[in-house]
């Protein structure tokens, strides 16, 4: 692993990142899930008609759109704020590692405490789901596609987030945007989707494999192009300001 | 080659300000330098130069005798240890941790880690959070993680700062007794007698440009001590408009050299004040830097 990395890593101890984490995947799992106990939900638990994963699966996209923003936010200002604390860039940036480079391992480190709390938190939605009794049989495929598609999402206000927090030494202003998001997570289902693709929140709308129809859920096909060219543009934003960063002076 | 830093006309400009001078600066091998000048003078400029966080908008420096670019940066910041304006180190983790990190960031070994720990007498505070930590004990840790990689010169931006005199006087020992085993140190204060002590060579910075370097007998040398006129009639003395202040048994003057002196006496005098003895009185350290430092309108 490249040292930055293990570095990173290093400085997450004693973080809390891991207890961060496990409430936010309990919160998106028991918002997600809070429909399951419903009689009426119930009632339709074996007919394919009442679309019982589809209702799921449509819960799990809204309170994703609402939640991811703040742990991205949360995460990357605990991560970064520690640098301003504790001169850490000048230090890094004496030993060879620019504050650049430093960015790009704190997104690599979260991602990959993301790349485990996305996951078990799908897993942990479908097996409450199959617990509560759901015996029309769910499709694996569709589950598992969004859940990769919330991670690169993730990811991608991760480097944001992570950039945000290394600029303006205020973490306020990096959580104020997350909340921001937050709200602009919820509304960017009901957004129009031109809208939903200028603003990186409405992403979480773009990648839902369903929408609401006349009668009930239709299954569409989430905007892969947009999808990949807002990543594509974010790598690139992030490539340029880590170099910026890495001009600016002490 | 003997002197591990020099700089040639080094230079820093924010817009049209001119916080760094055409500095000229040389730190012999082996010394404790003491760079010295009042808050906003542009010690942590300079330093932050000779370190690369900040460029420079003209000049050069060599470090070791060799040209500092591009090429050369990597290498030559490897043998220095740094602790520039605050003294670094990750609250949440404990000393040991932090110490861990720079270990792991410069590849070194656990025997550098724990000489340079030993050093600074952190030993038993290893396992507490930097949070918890004394000011003293950051800038120990601090001076520690500059110090494990063995340096050969070590550039330290006022790690006396804001400690009690028993703090200062531990800096004290630990710097004179790197320089005395081969390390170079440079070392700032906008505060004489905390770096006066330590210090073998001493450049003094007024505004961004270097008033004085050199050693401390230099320094007495090239100020000029007050002069003393005794004589029991100093109204009579004031009286012909000469520039002096009442003092015991007489008057005082200040910044009058050898010629100077000879036209004074002379127009007391013809004045027809008594004039029962001329002497210098030695200035302190403080009133000599103060001196050098009040010419430039700094003070
Ligand atoms: N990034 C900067 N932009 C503009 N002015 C600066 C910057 N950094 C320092 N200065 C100015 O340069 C002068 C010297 O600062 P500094 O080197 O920190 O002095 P010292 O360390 O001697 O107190 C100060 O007047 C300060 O305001
Ligand atoms: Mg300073």
């Amino acid at each position: 692993m490249p040292t930055a990395l293990v570095l990173e890593l290093r400085k997450m101890r004693r973080l809390r990142v891991g207890i961060v984490c496990a409430a936010m995947v309990a919160a998106v799992v028991a918002l997600t899930c809070a429909n399951l106990v419903s009689d009426t939900a119930r009632s339709g638990f074996d007919d394919p008609a009442d679309q019982p994963w589809e209702s799921l699966l449509m819960g799990y996209v809204m309170v994703s759109a609402m939640t991811s923003p703040i742990l991205v936010a949360v995460l990357a200002s605990r991560q970064v704020d520690m640098e301003h604390q504790g001169q850490g860039w000048t230090l890094s940036r004496v030993a060879g590692f620019g504050p650049g480079l430093l960015c790009r391992a704190k997104v690599a480190a979260l991602g990959l405490v993301l790349a485990v709390a996305v996951p078990a938190q799908t897993a942990l939605i479908v097996m409450a789901g199959l617990a509560a009794g759901i015996t029309v049989p769910p499709s694996p495929g569709m589950w598992a596609g969004y859940a990769v598609r919330l991670l690169l999402v993730d990811l991608a206000l991760l480097c944001l987030h992570v950039w945000l927090a290394a600029r303006v030494d205020n973490q306020l202003v990096g959580l104020a945007t997350g909340m921001l998001g937050a709200f602009c997570g919820v509304f960017s289902l009901l957004m129009p989707p031109a809208l939903a693709r200028v603003l990186p929140w409405g992403y979480y709308a773009i990648i839902s494999p369903l929408g609401m129809g006349e009668e009930g859920f239709l299954t569409v096909t989430p905007g892969y192009g947009w999808l990949a060219a807002f990543l594509v543009v974010v790598a690139v934003l992030f490539g340029v300001a880590g170099r910026r960063l890495d001009r600016r002076e002490a | 080659m003997d002197d591990i830093i020099t700089t040639h006309r080094l230079t820093k400009t924010y817009g049209s300000r001119t916080v760094v001078d055409d500095l000229d600066l040389r730190v012999p091998r082996g010394s404790v330098y003491g760079f010295l000048g009042p808050n906003g003078s542009g010690k942590s400029t300079t330093m932050k130069m000779l370190l690369s966080l900040v460029r420079p908008s003209r000049g050069q420096i060599h470090l070791f005798g060799r040209p500092m670019n591009r090429d050369t940066r990597p290498d030559l910041l490897r043998k220095v240890g740094s602790l520039i304006e605050a003294p670094p180190g990750y609250a949440h983790l404990t000393g040991r941790e932090n110490m861990a990190i720079v270990q792991r960031m410069l590849g070194l070994s656990d025997r550098q880690v724990s000489r340079a720990v030993s050093t600074v007498r952190l030993q038993e505070h290893m396992d507490k959070r930097v949070r918890a930590y004394s000011l003293g004990m950051k800038q120990r840790l601090g001076i520690a993680m500059a110090l494990a990689r063995e340096p050969r010169l070590l550039v330290l931006d006022e790690p006396t700062n804001g400690l009690d005199p028993a703090g200062i006087e531990e800096i004290r020992e630990l710097l004179v007794s790197l320089a005395a085993d081969g390390t170079t140190v440079m070392v700032s204060s906008h505060l004489l007698d905390e770096v006066d002590r330590m210090a073998s060579v001493l450049g003094v910075l007024g505004r961004g440009r270097l008033i004085f370097q050199g050693t401390r007998a230099e320094l007495f040398d090239r100020s000029l001590p007050d002069l003393v006129v005794d004589t029991p009639e100093p109204g009579r003395a004031l009286a012909l408009g000469v520039p002096a202040v009442r003092a015991e048994r007489g008057i005082r003057l200040s910044g009058l050299d050898d010629e100077d002196t000879a036209a004074l006496v002379r127009r007391l005098v013809e004045g027809g004040v008594p004039v029962y003895g001329v002497r210098r009185v030695q200035q302190t350290l403080e009133e000599v830097f103060m001196d050098l430092t009040g010419r430039e309108g700094l003070v």
